[in-house]
């Protein structure tokens, strides 16, 4: 920093702006932590490329196309169509997202505005505490305990609703359904924390003008807090669908771990981050499969750019509609 | 403020004492290697790293607490499947392997760039056909052609007249019939499917016998204890489980036919004598699936560890090497007094004696091991 | 002054309201029903494996005797988790201490942030992978698995977490202390170590407590490079059991007392990981305070 303002101090000016080997400290600083800085970029630069290179036989040997929208994922024959991971990967983050985005506004909706004031830290730390469980314990209450629960509601739910597409036909133990459920509640503590954060941010004149104007409580939520939020909101989920998309351990005890593409949400399934965890130990000493599974993990490392990618828009469209939205406001009060 | 600064400096001063303490390591698992010229060292110490089936893993268990209490060498194994074994075998990340199906020759050749691997027979085990259905005790009679009918997903329901026909006076329930297969590659999988082949041409033609296949029918799990699972939470479900899981679960077994035509239940006689009715090739690799033998129960696979023929030319160090022989000394010597009480048939003499054999062939950079007798 | 009636609210926007409010609570509820069920479940089946020896023995992998306890998993994971901490918060705080002091709204900080953002979302078992293929296989420092070789994939996991908190706290310390410290001609490395950094150290502290806490929970990085072991060691060049890896490998066997050590390290390691949560809460509550 210039200590350009001392000028008229005159012969105190050196002292004060420091000697040369006095700033060797702070450019020391500077360039030591820009390089550790770009030493990230560059991790990850080589994390990409190391999977891109390990991958590479089974893109050459199959194609990128092939790999990625065959349904065909046989080990033992050589054949690796990916597409059955894909989906149900997919398909099992929808489900979280459909389930756990819901829940976890609502909790958030409800901590910051609807909750007895002593009631509001409580609750918040309760919520957290869903994060605190580890994946591979939700993974083993899923299995041991929600499947055989859930399997007779399920079977009724998938009679009776039969009409409904991808609901009606033979029920497993495991399947995407269940998965999803397991993702849904390991999605909601991030998802609340940050639906959380930004609604505690609505200005107060907002909602003070609603309830002005007579608007019941949800009516005020409805007016000023949910459409103030919702950018932030979908950043939020966006975060959520991220780890939904990774989850691995819990998923494999959940899922049914076969390779194909279910007729319905009840029945069994196969995800990109399960097929690794279960078939890397023998896929070691076969190129072929190894690289398959590495390309396995080059897919979901791409879909989590994207997800976060989408997240990020939606961030700064919650940063740039919050900015706009205190302008008038500062008017109001002005 | 004073609080986290506190702890800041507590959790400083842990992790410093983690570091520290990183440096020290705990005596029983130094991996120095023995003083050596050629000469073996007085007593056994170290650490072995072995990896592979779940199939044998209840007696390889008891065997590796058993061998430390006795020789001082640690044993570590850990049950990812025989795939897992094959493969970290070959890479080397483990000192010994463990497999319920003998390597193919593909696998052979890529282990054969490292050295010669030896396959050596260890026990006989049950791969039972359990059941959960209500009202069916046990010792359902079952046949090869209907069992793989079920799994290819032909027979749907319990009360199938393919089921009926082998058991008159049974009551069986219209329940639909769900089958629970592994998800992960397997030697239990290996074995099963062979016996499917054996019976079923469709099923040979369709999903073959591999350690993994492409099932027609039913839901996946990971390892013996996923399937158990899979058979314990579904009524109606049937799947293929190593013994032990059936016993400890309780599991009701059928009764297959074997090849004299005997409708036989899993138990030890009937696992010895497969291994009874059959010759192993000079290498071991053979499997004891629908072995000859009016008692025999027809789904019995042996199990086999594998070992470098070189283990020092092969990367092992002289104490590995070492220890290794010793380990499989042990397997082939009072372990075999160990297995019945887990349930696994011991091998039989003929087998055995062979197996020795090879163990004894064991070598290090040419020169034959000499183990302490511990 | 006229007096003006206040209208009461059409009776039908009042019962939307309510039922509103009470859809609110009861997702609310909703989202407290599995930490509930989870929490039950676990007590039932682990409590009955703890005991003094089940935190002081070494699990014994015997299938017909005493299946030994969990003591080798406890100090694997304080080690590896620790270990993967040293790595993790000198480099991630320093990155946040760029980003908020030099890098500000650069391109290159811009594509820092998204990076690290990025990182936060690879699945844990790419991590492993990762590691696998480039220390394990290759054999790097003498070794095939080994503690250290976790602890490097649980790093790259708990990097971006504290990165991210870090550089959120310290942006939240006022600039007027910078400004102040500067005033006094203290240099730049001055006011960052000695000014900005304890400012923000109660903030970056649960940043780290909570990225330990994720750590520890992780089964999918440890598969793959520390492998599983019975005995306790202090040696991090050797492969080290941990509380997930010895969970997952001892709740499919087939003998119901391993079974119930599994359930006992599951309640073990959650109740570790809520007591780090928990404390994390705490720092940061007691730092807004003050």
């Amino acid at each position: 920093m210039e200590a350009g303002v001392v000028h008229a101090a005159g012969g105190r000016r050196r002292e004060l702006e420091g000697s040369p080997a006095a700033r060797l400290p702070d450019r020391l600083l500077r360039w030591g932590l820009t390089a550790l800085s770009v030493g990230v970029i560059v991790l990850i630069a080589f994390f990409f490329i190391r999977l891109i290179v390990e991958s590479e036989p089974v893109f050459s040997e199959q194609g990128v196309f092939n790999y990625l929208f065959t349904d065909n994922w046989v080990p033992s024959r050589d054949l690796y169509g990916a597409l059955p991971l894909i989906v149900g990967t997919l398909i099992t983050s929808a489900i979280a997202l459909v389930i756990g985005v819901p829940v976890a506004v609502a909790t958030a909706l409800y901590v910051t505005e609807l909750a007895p004031r002593r009631v509001r830290q409580p609750l918040t730390v309760l919520v957290e505490l869903l994060a605190a469980v580890p994946s591979v314990v939700y993974g083993l209450w899923g299995f041991f305990f929600l499947i055989p629960k859930l399997q007779p509601a399920t079977r009724w739910f998938a009679d009776t609703f039969s009409f409904i597409p991808f609901v009606g036909g033979s029920v497993t133990g495991p399947n995407y359904f269940v998965a999803g459920l397991i993702l849904a509640i390991m999605i909601l503590p991030i998802v609340s924390a940050i639906s959380r954060e930004v609604m505690s941010t609505v200005p107060r004149e907002h909602k003070e003008a609603a309830l002005a104007l007579g608007a019941t409580r949800w009516e005020m939520i409805r007016m000023a807090v949910i459409p103030y939020s919702r950018a932030g909101i979908a950043g939020g989920a966006m975060l959520g669908l991220g780890r939904a998309i990774g989850e691995t351990i819990a998923v494999t005890l959940v899922i049914g771990n076969a390779p194909v593409i279910g007729d319905s949400i009840f029945q069994q399934g196969y995800t990109l981050a399960a097929v690794i965890a279960n078939e890397f130990g023998e896929a070691a000493s076969d190129p072929l499969h190894r690289a398959a599974l590495i390309a396995a993990g080059l897919v979901l490392f791409v879909l989590t750019l994207v997800v976060n990618g989408i997240a990020r828009t939606f961030v700064v469209r919650a940063e740039r509609g919050s900015r706009a939205a205190a302008k008038p406001a500062a008017g109001m009060a002005g | 403020m004073r609080y986290s600064r506190i702890l800041a400096v507590a959790t400083a001063g842990a992790i410093a004492v983690g570091v520290a303490a990183c440096g020290s390591s705990d005596d029983d698992n130094s991996t120095t290697a023995a003083t050596g010229d050629g000469a073996a060292a007085a007593t056994l110490s170290g650490t072995l790293n072995g990896a592979g089936a779940t199939f044998p893993q209840p007696v390889y268990s008891e065997w590796a607490n058993r061998f430390r209490d006795e020789f001082g060498v640690t044993v570590n194994y850990q049950g990812i499947g025989s795939g897992g074994g094959i493969a970290q075998f070959t890479e080397g990340t483990i000192d010994w392997g463990a497999t319920d199906a003998a390597l193919d020759d593909e696998e052979l050749a890529a282990a054969q760039r490292k050295g010669e691997p030896v396959h050596i027979p260890t026990v006989l085990g049950a791969v039972t056909v359990s059941y959960n259905v209500d009202g069916v005790d046990r010792g359902l009679r079952l046949d090869g052609a209907t069992i793989a009918d079920v799994f290819l997903g032909r027979i749907t329901k319990w009360n199938d007249p393919a089921i009926a026909r082998l058991n008159d006076g049974v009551d069986l329930p219209d329940t639909d019939i769900t089958v629970c297969h592994r998800s992960d590659e397997s030697g239990t999988t290996a074995n099963f499917t062979l016996f499917l082949s054996d019976y079923s041409r469709a099923w040979a033609d369709g999903p073959g016998s591999d350690k993994s296949v492409k099932w027609p029918a039913g839901t996946g799990a990971r390892g013996n204890d996923g399937v158990a699972g899979c058979v314990k939470q579904t009524q109606g479900s049937i799947g293929y489980v190593e013994q032990a899981y059936a016993l400890q679960n309780d599991f009701t077994t059928a009764a297959v036919q074997n090849k004299a035509g005997n409708f036989v239940e899993p138990s030890l006689e009937a696992t010895s004598a497969a291994g009874e009715g059959v010759r192993p090739p000079a290498d071991l690799r053979f499997a004891t699936i629908n072995a000859d033998g009016d008692q025999t129960y027809p789904i019995s696979a042996v199990t086999f560890m594998l070992a470098w023929q070189d283990g020092c030319r092969a990367g092992l160090s002289r104490e590995t090497a070492t220890n290794v022989k010793a380990w499989l000394n042990y397997a082939l010597g009072a372990g075999q007094e160990v297995a019945p009480e887990l349930a696994y048939a011991p091998l039989p003499d003929s087998i055995k004696t062979q197996a020795q054999a090879r163990v004894d062939a064991l070598t290090c950079d040419g020169a034959p091991i000499e183990v302490p007798a511990g | 002054m006229s007096a003006f009636t206040i209208e009461p609210v059409d009776p039908r926007r009042r019962r939307a309201d309510r039922v509103s409010r009470g859809l609110v609570l009861a997702l609310t509820l909703v989202a407290l029903v599995p930490l509930v069920l989870v929490v039950y479940y676990l007590l039932k089946q682990g409590l009955g494996a703890i005991s003094w020896e089940f935190f002081t023995t070494d699990p014994s992998g015997s299938f017909l005797g005493d299946p030994g306890g969990v003591k080798s998993a406890i100090v694997g994971t304080v080690m590896m988790v620790g270990l993967a901490a040293v790595i993790a918060v000198p480099i991630g705080v320093g990155v946040a201490i760029w980003l908020v002091e030099f890098g500000r709204e650069s391109k290159l900080a811009q594509a820092i942030r998204y990076f690290v953002d990025v990182m936060t979302g690879v699945p844990s078992i790419v991590f492993g992978l990762f590691v696998y293929i480039t220390l394990v296989t290759s054999g790097f420092g003498g070794t095939s698995f080994a503690g250290w070789k976790g602890s490097v994939a649980l790093a790259l996991l708990m990097l971006p977490v504290v990165t991210r908190s870090a550089e959120v706290v310290l942006l939240l310390v006022p600039n007027t202390l910078r400004e102040a410290s500067y005033a006094l001609g203290a240099p730049r490395w001055r006011t960052v170590v000695r000014v900005v950094l304890p400012a923000a150290l109660p903030g970056i502290v649960t940043g780290v407590l909570l990225a330990v806490a994720r750590a520890a929970g992780e089964t999918a990085p440890l598969l793959f490079t520390a492998a599983v072991v019975n005995d306790t060691t202090f040696n991090l060049d050797e492969r080290m059991n941990s509380l997930p890896a010895l969970i997952f490998q001892n709740v499919g066997q087939a003998q119901d007392r391993l079974v119930q050590i599994a359930w006992g390290a599951a309640l073990t390691l959650v109740a570790m990981i809520l007591i780090l949560t928990l404390l994390a809460r705490l720092i940061q509550r007691r730092s807004r305070l003050s």
